[in-house]
């Protein structure tokens, strides 16, 4: 967990980046958060997050943009959903956190390697309308750069992309194009601007 | 007095099973002699009443001894009139139910209950009602705001004539000074219109309400029914008789003076919650030093309140109000700001949802301790605080306005406008200093501040006596309306601070203990705890040294004094606790069912085994309001407890008489156990001090025990409320242990 300390001068209340979050779809719940710490106690990945989610709604409230923006927070998130169901508020916190991460790429604060998968994963599935690892992977590298196939290796996935290989698990040619990927991608592309336009 | 006393021995609910019915019957006909003695295996049905109004009817009894279940239960089905006497026998719970069945000891234990309360019933006489004349049901509310307008209204839908007295010149109270009151209704979400007109007009128009403004209690005497009550108004005195009193005079803020360390005093621009009322009721949200518009403003809450320097306790309306301020301000300008500074945030039952309200309409909460308040540029002013969810400093700046959520002190707190509610030591009356020298028995006497607001022409000082912080002193839990002096119940925010919701929830509360308060006195009966109760204390004065024990002791201030010095009572303010019984070093008062020679008699009435026995005696005196019910509760529990011990109730403590425990020693008896209430602060006791008093005059029991060449660990106190009621066999077994270490009671056979 990284030092919470968020700087040495006292804190000033600014509202303007609450504003931009409470605009957002679900932001509007960040302002009925009372401060209770449900939400840290029940996060499984709390432990690794910079802040829990609990301060990082009091850090929306007091304006502090960079915080909030270049924290890990919302990428650890793992949507399990047990803060939502147990915010005594009915905070849906794993929504408001997609918004987050949504605000995050768009406004390009982001250098983290979940991010990048985040979206090579919606970009091969778009494009697709289903999902090919070997696709996946390709997108990931490429956009973090081939230092990333270093880390990978260094992580030890060598041995289980082989075995995941050998037996059949990830493809290597890509599969099929889904039948009406056209009409899948302008649902989702309407469902978009849908969702744009009710943020508004 | 020629009495006949009949037995009726229930041997159902597993009574029959455990014990030898018929030895019991033998000890109540042959040994006890009572005339009638019967058994059926189901009194409290149908058939086993019928079978005891025959006997009734037929033998002419006076007195009926229901051995069987607990008084707690069944006590309609055993009700015979006011000429019968009905003590019950409790065999169920307190010996079937709670130790071996078939056992010698046990049997023994059911045996002795009925000898003790055959040697009771001996001397037991139906009490006669104290029936007044002149009654009146007429219910006086004093104070003519939020609670007191409710009170008044309540009262009057109810059919009861109301007499309403307001010092101001107009109803209102509080109300007068608000802008707009916090919901009062659901979803608790929105503002509310104070409403103050059509609240006046329901008290004008309702024909029950008589309203005295402008108007002055110069005194209250008399007690429950009786009370003559002197009103002023306008130079002339009314006189009018009322028969129970709603106190609501409210609470008046927090004097700012007192709030330098937050800025109070340093700028205009720091002002209390009802200085912005002020503001707000004018129309434009501006700074009072020049006019400008406010667009940041903070609330610092606790101000004064939750300090231990100020006011220890929480004022519980504050954190409402600042959020429906902060709304004021964001009804004028939704874009303005608004801060709270708050250590916790208590917006008790619906108000959470007003809570999310301001906090959805954007007024931000900030969990910190206020370090310092200081002026910033253009004069705005600057917070600093430490924020406790952010472990950091923190600061607001460019505040054009800061409001102090400056807490409430109850207007029973002051003298003469001097505010002496907290910490401050009331001079002692010098009548109850005098009393307290003269008397050895160190009675703690309730301090009672000169409020000037009943002028109570009662012995026992002009008001009601407080217990913390100026507020009237009530049983917190089982009574929260009930003050210190029957027949006057506090309302809203006088009796513990409070927001409206909370007020008109109370003052229907007193409004209705008021009018049962009349109902029960126009019976000649008490209020609760002991509701129904008819008998009440005969004082021998013939044989009376004037020692004032019982007047001082009294915790409900019953007893004045004629000229003489001579105890003299007010019936309908008793509330037969007895406490006066347990006082007086005489012996001189008794009731016609409850007194000192009648307990004596049952503790001489059971069995002490021989030394070589090894059956020790533990002799048990349990308050009948929490300390039986609690080994009831062990017995519904099946709970096994030691079969040595002989339970005795008693109405409280207080009535506790040295000469009971001076006697069981010399029987023989190895040990006296006092089972009661809780004391101190936080007391549980039903009548304030029996618990505690019982102690102070154990503390001199052992003066008694030393001649007696006994030790005095014999005898102890212990506190017990019902829901301690598994402690008791571990209570008991602990205290039979040392009993045995300590042996035998040498007395045991003289």
């Amino acid at each position: 967990m990284v030092d919470n300390k968020i700087s040495s001068a006292p804190v000033k209340y600014d509202n303007s980046f609450a504003k931009e979050i409470y605009a957002l779809e679900n932001g509007h719940y960040a302002q009925i958060c009372m401060q209770c710490g449900m939400c840290a106690v029940s996060c499984a990945t709390h432990d690794i997050m910079d802040y829990s989610p609990r301060r990082l709604f009091n850090l929306v409230r007091v304006g502090k943009k960079e915080e909030v923006m270049r924290s890990n927070t919302m990428w650890m998130c793992t949507a399990c959903c047990m803060c939502k169901v147990r915010c005594p508020r009915g905070i849906p916190l794993v929504d408001v956190m997609h918004d987050l991460k949504a605000m995050a790429i768009k406004q390009g604060y982001v250098d983290y390697p979940h991010a990048a998968f985040h979206q090579a994963f919606w970009q091969e599935a778009f494009s697709r309308g289903r999902v090919f690892e070997g696709g996946i992977m390709a997108r990931f590298i490429l956009k973090r750069g081939l230092g990333e196939i270093k880390k990978l290796l260094a992580l030890g996935m060598k041995d289980m992309g082989m075995g995941m290989l050998k037996h059949g698990r990830v493809p290597l040619v890509p599969p099929r194009k889904i039948k009406g990927l056209k009409e899948l991608q302008q649902i989702i592309q309407r469902a978009q601007a849908l969702q744009e336009k009710e943020a508004k | 007095m020629a009495k006949k006393t009949g037995v009726f021995i229930c041997s159902g609910c597993g009574i029959g099973e455990s014990l030898d019915v018929d030895a019991l019957v033998k000890v109540a006909a042959k040994e006890c002699k009572a005339p009638v003695c019967k058994t059926n295996p189901f009194f409290c049905g149908a058939e086993g009443v019928e079978l005891i109004k025959q006997d009734i009817a037929a033998g002419e009894l006076d007195c009926i001894l229901v051995v069987g279940c607990s008084n707690r239960v069944n006590y309609n089905a055993f009700d015979f009139g006011p000429s019968v006497t009905v003590e019950r026998v409790n065999i169920r719970e307190q010996v079937a139910w709670s130790h071996e069945p078939n056992d010698e000891d046990t049997q023994a234990m059911a045996e002795d209950i009925i000898r003790m309360f055959m040697a009771k019933a001996k001397t037991v006489e139906a009490p006669v009602p104290y029936i007044v004349e002149d009654l009146s049901k007429t219910i006086m509310v004093v104070g003519g705001g939020m609670a007191g307008m409710t009170a008044a209204i309540e009262s009057a839908k109810a059919n009861y004539q109301v007499v309403l007295v307001e010092k101001e010149a107009s109803l209102g109270g509080w109300l007068n000074k608000l802008y707009k009151l916090a919901p009062l209704k659901t979803p608790f979400t929105s503002l509310e219109d104070t409403n103050l007109e059509a609240r006046i007009n329901e008290i004008n128009s309702n024909p029950n309400i008589k309203v005295y403004t402008s108007a002055n209690i110069e005194k209250t005497a008399g007690g429950p029914g009786l009370f003559d009550v002197t009103i002023k108004q306008n130079g002339s005195e009314i006189s009018e008789r009322v028969g129970a009193i709603v106190l609501a005079t409210g609470a008046v803020p927090y004097d700012p003076e007192k709030l330098g360390h937050l800025g109070f005093g340093t700028s205009p621009n720091v002002i209390t919650q009802s200085m912005f009322e002020e503001i707000a009721k004018k129309g434009t949200i501006a700074r009072p030093s020049d006019g400008k518009e406010v667009k940041k403003i903070a609330f610092i809450q606790c101000a004064g309140s939750r300090d231990a320097e100020r006011l220890p306790y929480c004022s519980a309306a504050c954190c409402v109000e600042s959020m429906k301020q902060a709304l004021y301000l964001k009804e004028q300008d939704s874009e303005a700001q608004a801060y709270v500074f708050y250590k916790d945030i208590r917006s008790s039952g619906q108000y959470e949802h007003f809570y999310k309200a301001a906090q959805t309409a954007g007024v931000i909460f900030v969990k910190g301790d206020v370090t310092g308040v200081s002026a910033g540029n253009g004069g705005t002013l600057v917070i600093e605080a430490d924020d406790i969810l952010m472990g950091e400093k923190t600061m607001a700046d460019e505040l054009d306005l800061i409001v102090l959520a400056n807490g409430m002190v109850p207007t029973t707190a002051f003298t003469e406008g001097a505010y002496v509610g907290c910490g401050v030591q009331v001079p002692e009356p010098e009548a109850g200093a005098e009393a307290a020298a003269a008397a050895d028995a160190p009675v703690p006497a309730a301090p009672i501040i000169k409020s000037n607001i009943l002028n109570l022409v009662y012995r026992q000082g002009p008001e009601l006596p407080d217990l913390k912080y100026g507020f009237p002193d009530s049983h917190y839990i089982c009574f929260p309306y009930e003050t210190r002096r029957t027949g006057i119940y506090a309302a809203g925010s006088v009796r513990r601070p409070m927001d409206m919701v909370q007020a008109i929830e109370d003052a229907t509360g007193a409004a209705l203990k008021a009018i049962q308060c009349v109902e029960m006195t126009a019976q000649g009966a008490a209020v609760h705890p002991r509701a129904g109760d008819t008998s009440l204390p005969d004082f021998q004065l013939n044989r009376c040294t004037q020692c004032k024990r019982c007047t001082d002791e009294c915790p409900f201030g019953a007893i004045n004094e004629d000229e003489k010095g001579n105890p003299l009572i007010n019936p309908t303010r008793c509330r037969r606790c007895s406490t006066c019984m347990g006082a007086c070093p005489e012996r001189i008062i008794s009731f016609k069912n409850y007194s000192v020679p009648m307990i004596g008699n049952m503790l001489k009435a059971f069995e002490v085994p021989e030394e070589d026995e090894e059956k020790p005696r533990i002799l048990i005196f349990a308050c009948e309001n929490d300390a039986i019910p609690a080994i009831d509760m062990a017995g519904i529990n099946r709970l096994q407890y030691n079969p040595w011990v002989r339970i005795i109730p008693v109405r409280c403590l207080g009535s506790l008489s040295l000469v009971w425990i001076n006697d069981a020693m010399s029987r023989g008896v190895d040990g006296v156990l006092l089972l009661g209430c809780k004391h101190g602060d936080d007391y549980q006791c039903h009548f304030m001090k029996g618990s505690e008093l019982a102690e102070i005059r154990l503390s001199k029991v052992s003066e008694t025990l030393d001649r007696l060449g006994l030790e005095s660990e014999r005898v102890q106190a212990k506190t017990i409320s019902i829901m301690d009621y598994e402690e008791i066999p571990k209570m008991l077994a602990e205290f039979m242990e040392k009993i045995e270490d300590l042996g035998p009671n040498p007395m045991k056979g003289f």
